[in-house]
């Protein structure tokens, strides 16, 4: 079975099930907020805030370009000859398998020779840059399928845009909701480039999520002088601290439950073809 | 399932035009892999071959950091982590996903489900779990702590104790998403196959050995590669103990990636810097061309 025809099963439930999402998405936030706000208050400043929102828009930012991008790059790959098709194509499958903590040190050489230091952009940016999202989308438009209802509407004398907007981007929701997925939970549980960038300088204005529960950790307690003696030490009593902890892995478990079903295709479609 | 029908490409009227078109699609993308991609990793290159004032000076800053009484260290560091991580990553993820195989797809999709859900800690959040399950008297562990004698913290991590403490955690968050593609890749063998080897006598354990196994190698030799180069690129793990620690127990140049950025935040030396990045990015590099020229897992055409 390919992804396409599983999709296109799926897509006349979609709307239905992104109804039922809505839903349990408003209720879950009338029986959360009350909670997030004992969470809250729990830390004296408004820290917490400052970080969920940098990681909200650091993740929403990044995964919005990625899919802005990612969406027209695949698609003008699968069904468009042009020159320099395959070295692209081979490029974006070797940068899709770099692992992204090999790019941030370079990236921070960069913004700092361009004395952008301390701007959103810096992890923003790299966040949006996502080409497994790309070669997804690839394989997701390469099949005969796609290329026959991009032929007829090229017949029907549609413009390169028109098919794109008419006939692919309706198609597109399956590889939409994997990006969005994948893209937001690397973003959000990525550490070292947020890290280079904005904890070395100390810019605690910008610390996503991941760097405030980095700040969490104190240098552990001692007693005597021997090493061995070290305790952990944080910087709240534990059970705010595991609270905290939870706090920043329900976003992603959401998009878990939310986007299984894509995320284990898309995995699959990733590797096996 | 070699998709090979290319109704809509390479005629060579209207290639202009169509080529144009394309340019138009991959054109932002295009942009953005090369301002956060491509551009920092050349002028970290040009860092890496020159000094401070600029002047090109070869392969001195590779030299010179090499010869960095941390730099072999932290490589061995890094490879005594990977070796133990691969070595239980295969032997989890594989078992684990043969044995789900066996469970109504209902059941093995709850369990997959559960596997994966770690991999919401990554990062930050999953080395402060793994430090309360090693603080004797707050860890769930605490029977199995005590059992091996630790009292305190600083006694779990005791610098030989920190390859497998590492790998521990790469494994919590880690190994759920590739027992899904393990899992994905089994269920890919056609069912006439292992028809064929239970007519010919085969059980459970010999099919998963000699007819399973082989036919998914090239998923399996995906995940080490994979994981290998995510692997020499360790930093948080590291770096947050180092915190607790004050330093002691885990320096803040156990890995290469700490070296890199001590050398450049506490030496103010972005050209070594660049240049251990460079070493990491070959690594990096390498198993990526690997991994497209020489298996067969990612089609171009």
């Amino acid at each position: 079975m390919t992804f396409i025809e599983g999709s296109v099963r799926q897509r006349s439930f979609l709307s239905s099930r992104l109804v039922v999402w809505a839903v349990l998405t408003l209720s879950a936030v009338f029986f959360l907020v009350p909670i997030i706000w004992l969470m809250v208050t729990t830390f004296d400043t408004g820290q917490i805030f400052t970080w969920l929102e940098n990681s909200a828009l650091y993740s929403g930012a990044g995964v919005l370009i990625a899919v802005t991008l990612g969406i027209p790059a695949g698609y003008g790959l699968a069904t468009i000859e042009f020159i320099g098709r395959r070295t692209l194509l081979i490029g974006t499958m070797i940068a899709m398998l770099i692992p992204s903590n090999a790019l941030a040190l370079p990236l921070f050489l960069g913004v700092n020779a361009f004395h952008m230091l301390g701007s959103p952009l810096a992890v923003i940016l790299p966040y949006g840059l996502f080409p497994f999202g790309v070669y997804i989308a690839y394989l997701f438009f390469d099949t005969p399928r796609i290329h026959g209802l991009l032929a007829a509407a090229r017949v029907d004398g549609c413009t390169e845009w028109q098919v794109f907007r008419r006939v692919v981007l309706p198609l597109s929701t399956p590889i939409v909701g994997l990006i969005v997925a994948l893209d937001f939970i690397a973003s959000w549980t990525n550490y070292f480039l947020p890290w280079v960038m904005y904890a070395e300088f100390n810019i605690t204005g910008r610390f996503p999520l991941a760097l405030g529960i980095a700040q969490q950790l104190m240098p552990g307690s001692t007693s005597g002088d021997f090493y061995q003696n070290i305790q952990l030490q944080l910087a709240l009593p534990p059970s705010a601290e595991a609270l905290l902890l939870l706090l920043s892995a329900a976003p992603v478990i959401l998009v878990l439950l939310i986007a299984q079903r894509w995320i284990v295709s898309g995995r699959l479609q990733g590797v096996f073809d | 399932m070699g998709h090979s029908v290319r109704t809509g490409r390479a005629r060579p009227a209207g290639l202009r035009r169509r080529s144009r078109a394309g340019y138009l699609f991959v054109g932002g993308y295009v942009a953005l892999l090369v301002l956060v991609g491509i551009a920092p990793a050349a002028y970290a290159l040009k860092l890496a071959f020159t000094s401070f004032a600029g002047r090109f000076t070869g392969f001195t800053n590779f030299i010179n950091t090499y010869h960095d009484f941390r730099f072999i260290p932290a490589f061995e560091h890094v490879a005594e982590f990977i070796a133990i991580w691969l070595t239980a990553l295969i032997v989890i993820v594989i078992g684990v996903s043969l044995i789900i195989q066996t469970l109504s797809s209902r059941v093995s999709a709850v369990f997959r489900f559960l596997f994966y859900l770690p991999a919401a800690f990554a990062g930050s959040a999953g080395v402060l779990v793994w430090l309360f399950m090693l603080q004797p008297g707050l860890s769930p562990w605490d029977v199995v702590l005590s059992a091996l004698g630790h009292r305190t913290l600083g006694a779990s991590l005791i610098p030989s104790n920190l390859p497998v403490v590492f790998a521990l955690i790469a494994l919590w968050t880690g190994a759920g998403a590739w027992i899904l593609v393990i899992h994905g890749a089994l269920n890919n063998i056609p069912e006439d196959v292992l028809e064929a080897a239970a007519l010919d006598g085969a059980g459970p354990v010999q099919t998963a050995l000699r007819v399973k196994l082989p036919l998914i190698k090239k998923w399996i030799v995906y995940m080490l590669i994979v994981s290998f180069a995510a692997g020499t690129q360790l930093f948080a793990e590291p770096e947050l103990f180092s915190q607790a620690t004050h330093g002691i127990l885990v320096g803040d140049a156990w890995s290469p990636n700490q070296l890199a950025t001590t050398l450049a935040f506490q030496n103010d030396n972005f050209n070594y810097a660049a240049a251990i990045s460079i070493d990491l990015l070959v690594i990096a590099l390498v198993c990526a061309s690997l991994l497209v020229f020489r298996t067969r897992l990612f089609r171009e055409d």
